[in-house]
């Protein structure tokens, strides 16, 4: 809505100063077009001396050089009288055309009166006709006055007008660089609660996903790597937890699973997940078992019909490297071989979807394997360009990874960090299990 | 010698003649001058018309002067027989004068009529009345 409403306060805003700069732009034209009539206008007052003096010119001298020059200030006198009433027509000064007019009919009337008769009898006496001379010229005289105020009537009301323009412009611009400037205040303020509230809100899960997150534990015979990485958008911080447990002296409980949706109520469904499954595997050591318990057990506690569960459950022997585990839909666990990245199959669908029993596979490791968990930050990861890591992506990276755990997990993250350009979609939980036979120089 | 004292008495019998008048006049001013009128009575002038044509009509009457400032192209000229057109320059002294006389829509403000006595060019001697706007004060006793 904030956005929509600044939106349409700067369309507004704009809007109004292309119409304002039109009507300023127009007003300037037609003060452009008064000022040539006012030049054009006194044109027409000189060339009118102009003609007289020819006719004067010839009468006492003869020169036909005063005649060539009076028909030329006629036909000058006569183009700026069509430029005047041009001008009177397009600023609609009716009553000014009608004053030229009378004002060109009394120039017609003085050439046919006065100065045609000089021309053809240049002998006359001009003093016979200088009053009849005069009265055209005081007659004249008056219409080019009256001519003259109107158009500085026009003028002044036209600069008045731009003034007018120019202080509307002013305090609309004022009015709207307030109004966003109050707008933008309250955005800011907005947004700064907001940001206030999710950093809150970040912190907490965070402050959650550390106390729930397991500390690795020294198991027999094992070496073993952690790391997590949280997405860089704090809304995405999520529900990715992962577990290593010492259920016997022989026996480890390891666990990664992924809980969809994000924030504090997924961070707290960690600590559920790793407690509970903590709880059943103590009693029950069959990974599909442990599953379908902790299904009904999330059902029956988890009110949210949108919240659903994908995890890897797996039960290591230490001493006879053998992997029991069941997967709830969860699809980023492997084996990284001496040849070759194995991936791990589902047993089932993802929890908290459907009461179903869910299998157990069991593989046997090999001295120097490694077990590999991660949540789906890993195959879902994109590089810049949005391509998907995939499957045979993160067994590729895996492949390509040292084979110490730490530092296999380490590696994973900041791969998969290079590859969105320092950017994380999604939170990134890895687990790295590597066996050794008992008694190998590298069993623990 | 005869010629002389003839054309004084003359003189003196139209100065008489038009004193009666002028002094009878409303608003006119005898000496001694006083109050809105731009000269007074005595003061020496020039007649130059501020129009594009700048000689001067000298009238036979004020009221006749104050139609053809104010009438129509044909109403003056059938004014005409009762002005003579003076040369701009035309000396004159000032005899008397009626403030804000001339009122006209063509004037943005009111006019004065002075009345005068031409004193150089082919008209000297001659009388009558001007408008305020074409006179030049060119000295004054005042």
């Amino acid at each position: 809505m904030w956005t929509a409403f600044l939106v349409i306060a700067v369309v507004i805003a704009v809007q109004g100063a292309f119409q304002t700069r039109a009507s300023i732009a127009a007003t300037f034209a037609a003060q452009s077009r008064i000022v040539r009539a006012q030049l054009a206008l006194e044109e027409m007052r000189r060339l009118q001396i102009d003609e007289e003096n020819a006719v004067r010119g010839f009468s006492l001298t003869h020169d036909p050089f005063y005649y060539t020059q009076y028909l030329g200030f006629v036909a000058r006198f006569d183009g700026k009288l069509v430029e005047v009433r041009r001008a009177l027509h397009a600023e609609g000064l009716v009553a000014g055309a009608g004053l030229l007019s009378d004002y060109a009919a009394l120039q017609g009337s003085w050439r046919g009166k006065i100065a045609e008769p000089l021309l053809a009898h240049p002998g006359r006496d001009v003093t016979s006709i200088d009053k009849e001379n005069k009265v055209f010229t005081d007659v004249e005289d008056r219409a080019v006055q009256s001519l003259r105020d109107m158009l500085a009537a026009r003028s002044a009301s036209l600069t008045r007008s731009t003034q007018e323009q120019v202080n509307r412009t002013a305090y609309a611009r004022a009015f709207f660089v307030l109004l966003f400037g109050l707008l933008a205040i309250l955005f800011n303020g907005f947004r700064g609660r907001l940001n206030r509230e999710l950093e809150e809100e970040r912190t907490t899960t965070e402050i959650l996903q550390r106390a729930f997150r397991s500390e690795t534990v020294p198991l027999p015979n094992c070496e073993v790597g952690s790391a997590y990485l949280a997405a860089s958008s704090h809304l995405a911080v999520g529900g990715d937890v992962f577990d290593l447990y010492r259920l016997s002296d022989t026996l480890a409980l390891l666990l990664i699973a992924d809980v969809s949706g994000k924030g504090i109520d997924a961070a707290v469904l960690t600590a559920f997940i790793k407690f509970t499954i903590r709880g059943i595997a103590l009693r029950r050591r069959d990974p599909g078992a442990i599953l379908q318990e902790f299904n009904t057990a999330f059902s029956q506690t988890v009110e949210n019909p949108y919240l659903f569960v994908s995890m890897f459950v797996g039960v290591l022997d230490t001493e006879t490297l053998q992997l029991r585990y069941a997967s709830a839909g969860h699809d980023s666990a492997f084996i990284r071989r001496s040849t070759n990245v194995q991936q791990l199959m589902v047993t089932g669908p993802v929890l908290g979807v459907m009461e179903e029993p869910f299998g157990s596979k069991v593989v046997f490791l090999e001295d120097g394997e490694t077990v590999v968990l991660a949540t789906d930050g890993l195959t879902e990861a994109r590089n810049r360009q949005g391509r998907l890591l995939g499957e045979e992506g993160a067994k590729a990276l895996i492949a390509a990874s040292s084979a110490q755990p730490q530092l296999l997990a380490d590696e994973l993250l900041a791969q998969v960090r290079a590859l969105g350009g320092n950017e994380m979609r999604d939170d990134l939980a890895v687990l790295a299990v590597r066996v050794h036979e008992a008694g190998s120089s590298d069993a623990s | 010698m005869l010629r002389k004292a003839v054309a004084s008495i003359l003189m003196l019998a139209a100065f008489a003649y038009m004193q009666p008048a002028l002094a009878h006049a409303p608003g006119a001013k005898g000496a001694p001058p006083h109050g809105g009128c731009k000269v007074q009575v005595g003061d020496r002038v020039a007649l130059y018309g501020t129009s594009d044509d700048p000689d001067v009509f000298i009238w036979d009457s004020r009221f006749r002067m104050r139609d053809y400032e104010g009438g129509s192209f044909d109403q003056m000229r059938a004014l005409l027989p009762h002005a003579t057109l003076a040369p701009a320059g035309t000396r004159a002294t000032v005899e008397a004068c009626v403030d804000n006389f001339v009122q006209s829509k063509y004037l943005s403000t009111p006019d004065d009529a002075v009345g005068v006595v031409v004193t150089s060019g082919p008209l000297r001697g001659k009388r009558g009345w001007v408008v305020g706007d074409a006179i030049r004060v060119i000295w004054s006793h005042h």
